[in-house]
């Protein structure tokens, strides 16, 4: 039996990334990891809170880190790379400065301790899980299948912290992705910024981010990027068809996130693990 | 400001980095050296601090640990305080029109937040063709989260817009 753990969903969970949610539980479910969702928890803040109010950043995270807390949790699950870098983030300056966490539990009417971790998903899979628990679930292995796999921004970099995974060139979601039967590529754009919150308030600038990323995975034979973010899977996929004519991209570029191609291999229903909730349709026949 | 720009060395990681520095009017940098010389009038007023798009990667490859993404909050946050005019005017309202989506019930309404900014921006059709498609693929929810019960009451103690 693997360790329990707090989930920590957020609005983009709930919302458009509604199959990184389904996938994720149905996964667990398979491995035997239980789960329990954050009680009453709210939005992290995104990138809208820091990027204008820093207290207001806090707060917000102060406040879920606390019902964690008040629900006996030493430990949060944030699958959203967004909601985890800014949790994680949060957590260290909280912990670090007695007198910050003083004040804001005073302004906030909250008491937090300043002892909860935080963990996003990818480490918690192939740390706690671990690979080898992932590869004896696999009942159908996804040979012949060749990814890259894109971890993005907020999953690996958190100023001032000791790095769960190399900040610049990770390999936690390759070995999953290898364990699975499938061929985890090298490429170049692991960790390139695919324009995050510029997909709606500057697209063309966020458009040329994203082709970069998807012309460096077609030119390494990839059959699809894998990711664990929801804004990565949503500026990857959603618009792809317009920022492929516009950059002379000769193939669709599938964008899964890593719960969908275990569920994949475990042998789960495909339609539970909402794979047609991408606009790049990926296909690859199970064996 | 908790991050020391006077440690910067002008190594110009940074710059080099930033995926989107050809769009900025002052190089990353370049921010740094004005306020390390203590000359914020220049940064406060850039293009740059609104075009960040957040990725950390300057603050991750520099070698003397400024973490020059958080600075980038710091002088937004300066310059929304002195009321310096936003060279990107749509950033500003996205930012706002999210947190009042937030306040609202603590949860956010995709679909409401993206009309509302839209509507803010004067741009009802602003990626129109994106949403039908996300509703019928069931990725927008037609009505809100459910509220996040006494979240109103203490965000309005918290924050006031």
């Amino acid at each position: 039996m693997s360790p329990g753990i707090c989930l920590f969903p957020g609005c983009t969970l709930e919302g458009s990334a509604g199959a990184f949610q389904d996938s994720l539980v149905r996964v667990f479910q398979a491995l035997g990891v239980s789960c329990e969702t954050l009680r009453d928890w709210s939005c992290c803040g995104a990138t809208s809170a820091h990027a204008v109010d820093h207290d207001l950043y806090l707060a917000l995270n102060l406040r879920n880190l606390a019902k964690a807390q008040e629900q006996g949790f030493n430990e949060v699950l944030a699958p959203c790379a967004a909601c985890y870098h800014r949790l994680a983030s949060a957590q260290l300056e909280l912990g670090k400065d007695a007198a910050l966490l003083t004040r804001l539990n005073a302004e906030t009417g909250l008491g937090y301790n300043g002892q909860v971790a935080v963990r996003n998903i990818v480490d918690f899979l192939a740390r706690d899980v671990g690979l080898d628990a992932i590869a004896a679930k696999v009942a159908s292995p996804l040979t012949g299948l060749k990814a890259v796999c894109y971890y993005g921004c907020l999953n690996t970099r958190i100023p001032h912290s000791e790095p769960v995974d190399d900040r610049e060139y990770p390999m936690a979601m390759d070995r999953i992705v290898e364990a699975l039967g499938a061929r985890a590529l090298d490429w170049s754009y692991k960790t390139e910024c695919c324009g995050a919150g510029l997909f709606i308030t500057n697209e063309a600038v966020c458009a040329r981010l994203v082709s970069r990323i998807l012309k460096d995975a077609i030119a390494r034979g990839a059959d699809c990027i894998v990711v664990a973010c929801p804004m990565c899977q949503n500026n990857l996929d959603t618009k792809q068809d317009t920022i492929r004519a516009a950059h002379n991209l000769p193939r669709p570029m599938p964008v899964v996130f890593v719960t969908q191609l275990m569920g994949l291999a475990f042998g789960l229903d495909e339609s539970a693990l909402k794979l047609a909730h991408s606009f790049v349709p990926f296909e690859f026949a199970v064996k | 400001m908790e991050e020391k720009p006077g440690l910067c060395y002008q190594c110009g990681k940074c710059s080099t980095g930033c995926p989107i520095s050809d769009e900025m009017d002052l190089l990353p940098h370049q921010i740094i050296h004005l306020l390390s010389l203590g000359m914020e009038d220049r940064p406060l007023r850039a293009k740059t601090i609104w075009m960040c798009a957040g990725c950390y990667t300057c603050a991750t490859r520099c070698p003397n640990d400024i973490d020059i993404t958080s600075v980038m909050d710091v002088l937004r946050a300066k310059a929304i305080e002195r009321k310096i005019a936003c060279p990107l005017p749509d950033v500003l309202t996205f930012h706002r029109n999210f947190l009042r989506d937030v306040a609202r019930r603590g949860r956010v309404h995709e679909l409401r937040m993206m009309g509302e900014y839209n509507l803010r921006t004067r741009r009802p059709f602003h990626n129109a063709s994106l949403g039908p498609k996300m509703l019928l693929k069931g990725r927008l929810h037609l009505f809100p989260p459910r509220a996040v019960r006494g979240f109103r009451r203490w965000i309005r103690r918290l924050w006031r817009r």
